[in-house]
């Protein structure tokens, strides 16, 4: 076992986290990164209310989960990282080489995005650096639940509108 | 900064509590339960200096219909401690902080209590009661009946949690209920179900065992659709296409 799954989601710890991987994966551990959360211990207590008992829930910077990742890799449990971003995605992939495979689980609307999938709206910017991800040879896909087909990013790049 | 009310007349928390009932009334794939937050939170911030259609009402409003998304029963949690934190002036860059990381764990202890807990206990409660006997009254009421009790009473818990810690209301996510409940309930779901499936196929096969080569087969041949539809059809078209099957099945007979 290891950390097997990389996903962006800026709910983070939720139930299609933690039931919907949680359990066909038997995830031990989740890893968020967030460079905020990590100097917020009252927004860390929060998500770790959302997770259940038996699975620990780890918060890094960027810089602190490039650096820790041989641990995370080595750990017998299986686990998830998690950002709520692409930005912070993409960077934590320039420092860590551990970084293969990455599944956009939820990005949501806001004023600068359009909606590529129900549950994936993106800026121009963010495909871009999602491009740019995938030009250093990490696979990118969309993937809510792993019930769901896995969509390939330029799949998610073509799409338009939210069905 | 006005002071903090100690508590929110009874009208105003009953008329929240209600419009709790509408948080999913406006859901969209933008802001999702946004507006149903801020047309629950209503009653509340018309309490704030300048009072309905005020600068500070108008300005809550706007921030409270952006996007926000958890479980709608839960959702009453985070409508209380946002109603208390703009009532005690918080500032707005906090309360936004609090939205984005109040999401996801108020959707994961909701989908965990509720959706992978309470709900299959009733619906296996139910079963379990057909199986026995019980006429089809008594376990439509029996579902009904234990479903909403925790229902009703987890909406009206979080929405008096929230209001009473604030911002802090992890604090109150942090009852055992809440934490360990689920894994019990799971448990028990589990007992339930080894009951109750058999006694639901005996109840359904009754006596003469003249359709027992039919239930059989239906058995044999639903397992496979669903093992050969993994992965390519989301559960809930599948849920409602078996229901819709059921419903056709029932009326034809």
């Amino acid at each position: 076992m290891t950390l097997e799954l990389f996903r962006i989601d800026d709910r983070l710890v939720h139930g299609q986290v933690v039931i919907g991987w949680g359990l066909p994966h038997a995830l031990g551990f989740l890893v968020v990164v967030d460079d905020e959360i990590a100097a917020a211990p009252w927004e860390q207590e929060l998500y770790r209310m959302g997770t259940p008992e038996g699975m620990e829930v780890v918060f890094a910077t960027v810089a602190e989960a490039a650096a820790a990742m041989p641990n995370y890799q080595a750990d017998a449990r299986s686990g998830m990282l998690l950002t709520a971003d692409v930005a912070t995605m993409v960077r934590l992939a320039e420092a860590a080489a551990a970084v293969r495979q990455v599944t956009l689980g939820g990005l949501h609307h806001r004023a600068d995005r359009v909606p590529r999938l129900r549950f994936v709206f993106l800026s121009p910017s963010e495909e871009s650096a999602l491009r740019g991800l995938a030009a250093r040879g990490v696979t990118v896909m969309a993937q809510d639940v792993p019930t769901s087909a896995p969509i390939p990013l330029e799949a998610v790049l073509a799409a338009e509108g939210t069905e | 900064m006005t002071p903090a009310p100690a508590t929110l007349p009874w009208h105003v928390h009953l008329a929240m509590y209600l419009r709790l009932f509408a948080i999913q009334g406006a859901w969209n794939y933008e802001t999702m339960t946004g507006n149903g937050i801020a047309f629950a939170l209503e009653p509340a911030l018309r309490r704030l200096p300048g009072g309905r259609g005020g600068p500070a009402y108008c300005e809550a409003m706007a921030r409270q219909s952006g996007y926000f998304n958890a479980h709608p029963y839960l959702a009453a949690v985070a409508v209380g401690a946002l109603a208390r934190a703009e009532l005690d002036g918080v500032p707005a860059a906090q309360i936004e902080r609090f939205k984005v990381a109040a999401t996801g764990p108020l959707g994961s202890v909701g989908d965990r209590l509720i959706w992978a807990g309470w709900l299959p206990f009733c619906s296996a409660l139910a079963l379990l009661a057909f199986g026995l006997g019980a006429s089809p009254t008594t376990v439509v009421a029996l579902f009904l009946g234990c479903y909403n009790v925790v229902h009703l009473g987890l909406r009206a818990w979080g929405l008096r949690a929230g209001w009473r810690h604030g911002l802090h209301v992890a604090q109150a996510l942090g009852t055992p209920v809440l934490r360990k409940g689920p894994a019990h309930v799971t448990r028990a779901t589990a007992l339930l179900a080894g009951l109750a499936l058999p006694s639901a196929a005996v109840g359904i096969i009754g006596p003469g065992r003249a359709v027992l080569g039919l239930v059989l087969g239906g058995v044999v041949a639903g397992a496979a659709v669903i093992t050969s539809l993994q992965g390519r059809i989301a559960g809930w078209r599948l849920a409602i296409a078996v229901l819709t099957l059921f419903t056709i099945l029932s009326l034809v007979r």
